[in-house]
């Protein structure tokens, strides 16, 4: 209704809200769609239609900000609406609405699972639609809880919040959840609908958090790269990349994160490179899947960090077959799934073989760890299934390029394939759930950008060749502190399954653990978690050793994490559990190691993944790097003493 | 006609697509919808419906002539059908639909078969309903009421 006014969101004044809500109506019956929008009309929101699934993804995509809620229907041909609704929670973390004449249970019960914020059944009235604004201030309330409870803040400005929390319902724990967020107050939550994801105005009181979307991350990712790692300020780092609304505090956390994932990585590439060649034997039969990206899993396993057997073993597991067979991406995630699941065995020998080389000093896994480590082909085919994008996106991920800098890079790539690829390790799935910055959509296109899936890089180097290869990756992904292996370390690597998640940044750690606790190491998991924290510091080899007590900083404590699936496993040393509802329930959890780097937006609970677990820990120390304790005591500690 | 005379006749007839079942009550809420800005809404609803129903349709016919029936297709043409009609509040036409799955279900041919003979009819029925409704509307609107 052009006749009436609208409030431009710039200057929308609480009074004026709902009016003017941005909504998207995705529905392939024109019919209903007409009728959808003139309803929306007439509640006086802002109207945009919508017949096909990816014209409406595309749509998000290009303009960000410039919605607020979604409503989609469940069944289209051309894409199924759950899964664009977890894509859109990933990507962009708007409230998603479905709708659909089927009313089924079940089918309501997928659409929650999935993330929905609610389910309409059709015919939708309009009083229906007149209420769903408040999903919209919903999901910023607990955005903003979640920002709070996040790392990123430190106890101070918890403290001092927490009269604003008080006003908030406290819908959800979700403080877990360590988001990229610019650490800003939002005490009011009706200012909040006009957050948008870009930071139109950084200085705004209120900033909108940042998501790192898979292109920005990769736009950091190469900002670092020119300026090298070492050499990597903020500040720097934000002139290059001439992100408008990106503040200095923004690329300054993800830094940290970044960092942390390198130096997980460089451990991890250390022990890689001295892989046995026997080990990557499945590797190279990869062919150019195992090409890791230009990491030289061969180099790593000659290196001789990783027991030959342990490697073998662990791809064998993670591929949950003999070892020597290559996981085909499709494969991949089946494997990778059943490896999370299955065998118990991983033997924690194996698990301690990764998480070796994740300890290791950052400085050596440059000198091994050729480029592209994690050739996101082979991390995906490799790490079974995390492939979410296929193995195209190795590309960024090349850029990695060489440990030092590079090893950023590839840790990043790995992490994001990891998180991608825990994400989208969940074969019933459809959807390639990905985190805002590390899941890439489905399209094959995204997926190895430059950090897009660490875990798939993770995971790939894992099959293919090199399980030490694996725990560079994973270990971002655990929580960016902990490199895989160390990350196991919380409870969650209990499950056998983690070795396998190996694929991705989860699956060292949880397959860490899940050695661990198998060769009880589990008592190091705490002490990884601390170890995280110094390592955050910088150094990694302490890792495991320092790390307190700070299972449950990792989240693992969650409990969940790593039993629930490949995702789990990954990167979920510390909350990664509380994987989003979105990722269907169980995948999501683990994958969010990476998290920190990539911060999903997700705030909503569901979207554990994007909490930084990482991020969290570092900032408490509770550092994921646990994992390599856990490691079959005698190889990961050899590593840790590294 | 006068004006007096011709909405009787409309409300009657309105009346009667209610109480034979062809309209529900979505259609009062699409009536309700409609107002200044937005004078033509129903007459376009209701078009576009028509325009989408007749594909559908067709569609249907199609996938059951096959040698093999793609159920699972047949069904989601149904299902949207089914949504469609539900929006516009055609009744009738929605209940054939329901019918209609419940053979799909069963992967039922024939049952099928008579199910998309039935859409049909209720269709053409509630087409020509309406497309009087709307006759009768104008006519009133141009007699001045």
């Amino acid at each position: 209704m052009d006749s009436l006014q609208y409030v431009p969101q710039s200057s929308t004044a609480e009074i004026e809200f709902p009016v003017g809500l941005r909504v998207l109506v995705v529905d392939d019956d024109v019919t209903c769609l007409k009728i959808m929008e003139q309803m929306l009309r007439r509640c006086m929101y802002r109207v945009t239609t919508c017949s096909q699934a990816t014209v409406a993804l595309d749509l998000l995509r290009e303009k960000r900000g410039c919605f607020d809620v979604v409503l989609s229907d469940v069944h289209m041909p051309d894409m199924d609406g759950f899964k664009l609704l977890e894509l859109v929670g990933l990507e962009m973390d708007l409230p998603v609405i479905m709708m659909s004449a089927d009313g089924r249970t079940n089918l309501v019960m997928r659409g929650i699972r999935h993330g929905a914020c609610d389910y309409l059944i059709k015919p939708v009235r309009e009083e229906e639609l007149k209420n769903i604004w408040q999903h919209v201030v919903r999901k910023k309330k607990n955005e903003n809880k979640e920002y709070e409870h996040s790392g990123s803040l430190d106890d101070n400005d918890r403290h001092k919040r927490g009269s604003d929390d008080a006003e908030y319902a406290s819908s959800v724990n979700e403080g877990a959840e360590g988001l990229l967020k610019i650490p800003k107050k939002r005490r009011d939550a009706k200012e909040e609908d006009d957050g948008e994801q870009e930071n139109d105005d950084p200085a705004a009181a209120k900033k909108p958090r940042v998501v790192w979307s898979v292109e920005l991350h990769q736009q950091f990712v190469s900002a670092v790269n020119q300026l090298g790692i070492d050499k990597a300020v903020p500040k720097r780092i934000l002139e290059l990349m001439n992100v408008p609304g990106l503040t200095r505090e923004n690329v300054a956390s993800h830094l940290q994160k970044f960092r942390l994932y390198l130096k997980r990585l460089s451990g991890v590439a250390q022990q890689q490179v001295g892989i046995p060649n026997s080990c990557c034997g499945p590797l190279e039969q990869t062919g150019n899947h195992s090409s890791l990206g230009g990491f030289d899993i061969q180099a790593l396993a000659a290196s001789g960090h990783i027991p030959p057997q342990t490697l073998a073993a662990l791809h064998a597991e993670l591929l949950g077959r003999p070892t020597g067979t290559l996981v085909s991406p499709g494969m991949d995630q089946r494997l990778l799934q059943a490896s999370f699941k299955g065998p118990a065995g991983i033997s924690i020998d194996h698990g301690v073989a990764y998480g070796q080389p994740l300890i290791r000093c950052p400085s050596n896994i440059s000198k091994q760890v050729p480029q592209s480590i994690i050739a996101p082909e082979n991390v995906n085919t490799a790490l079974s299934g995390w492939s979410p994008n296929g193995p195209g996106t190795v590309g960024p991920l090349t850029n990695l390029g060489g440990l030092g800098a590079q090893s950023g890079n590839i840790l990043m790539g790995m992490l994001q394939q990891q998180q991608k690829q825990t994400l989208q390790s969940e074969p019933s799935r459809s959807i390639n759930v990905q985190p805002s910055c590390l899941v890439v959509p489905s399209q094959p296109s995204a997926s190895f950008q430059a950090g897009k899936n660490p875990a798939s890089m993770n995971q790939n180097c894992s099959f293919s060749r090199s399980s030490a290869i694996n725990y560079s990756l994973v270990s971002p992904q655990s929580n960016n502190i902990s490199f895989g292996a160390g990350q196991v370390s919380d409870g969650n690597l209990k499950t056998p399954s983690v070795l396998n998640g190996y694929s991705g940044p989860g699956s060292i750690s949880p397959s860490m653990s899940s050695c661990s606790i198998n060769a009880d190491n589990i008592p190091h998991r705490q002490l990884q978690n601390s170890t995280l924290a110094s390592t955050a510091a910088g150094q990694l080899p302490g890792f495991a050793r320092n790390v307190s007590d700070t299972q449950g900083s990792y989240g693992f404590n969650s409990g969940q994490v790593l039993d629930q699936g490949p995702l789990r496993n990954l990167g979920f040393v510390g909350k990664g559990n509380s994987i989003p509802s979105r990722f269907a329930v169980d995948e999501a959890e683990s994958p969010m190691g990476i998290l920190d780097y990539e911060k999903f937006q997700g705030g909503s609970n569901g979207n554990k993944v994007k909490q930084e677990p990482s991020m969290d820990f570092v900032e408490n120390g509770k550092v994921c790097i646990p994992i390599i304790q856990k490691f079959s005591p005698n190889d990961l500690m050899s590593v840790f003493s590294e | 006609m006068d004006v007096v005379q011709l909405k009787k006749q409309l409300g009657d007839y309105t009346r009667s697509l209610f109480n034979e079942g062809f309209l529900d009550d979505q259609f009062n809420q699409l009536q309700q919808l409609q107002d200044e800005s937005n004078p033509e809404f129903v007459a376009e609803v209701v078009s576009l419906f028509f325009q989408d129903s007749q594909r559908l349709v067709n569609e249907l016919a199609k996938d059951l002539e096959q040698q093999s029936v793609d159920f699972k297709k047949v069904d989601a043409h149904v299902h949207q059908l089914k949504g469609s009609s539900s929006s516009i509040g055609a009744q009738r036409v929605q209940k054939a639909c329901i019918s209609f799955r419940n053979y799909c279900d069963e992967q039922n041919i024939e049952g099928c078969l008579k199910c998309l003979q039935q859409l049909k009819n209720e269709y053409s029925l509630v087409k020509n309903k309406l497309e009087t409704l709307f006759k009768l509307e104008q006519q009133l609107l141009e007699a001045g009421g």
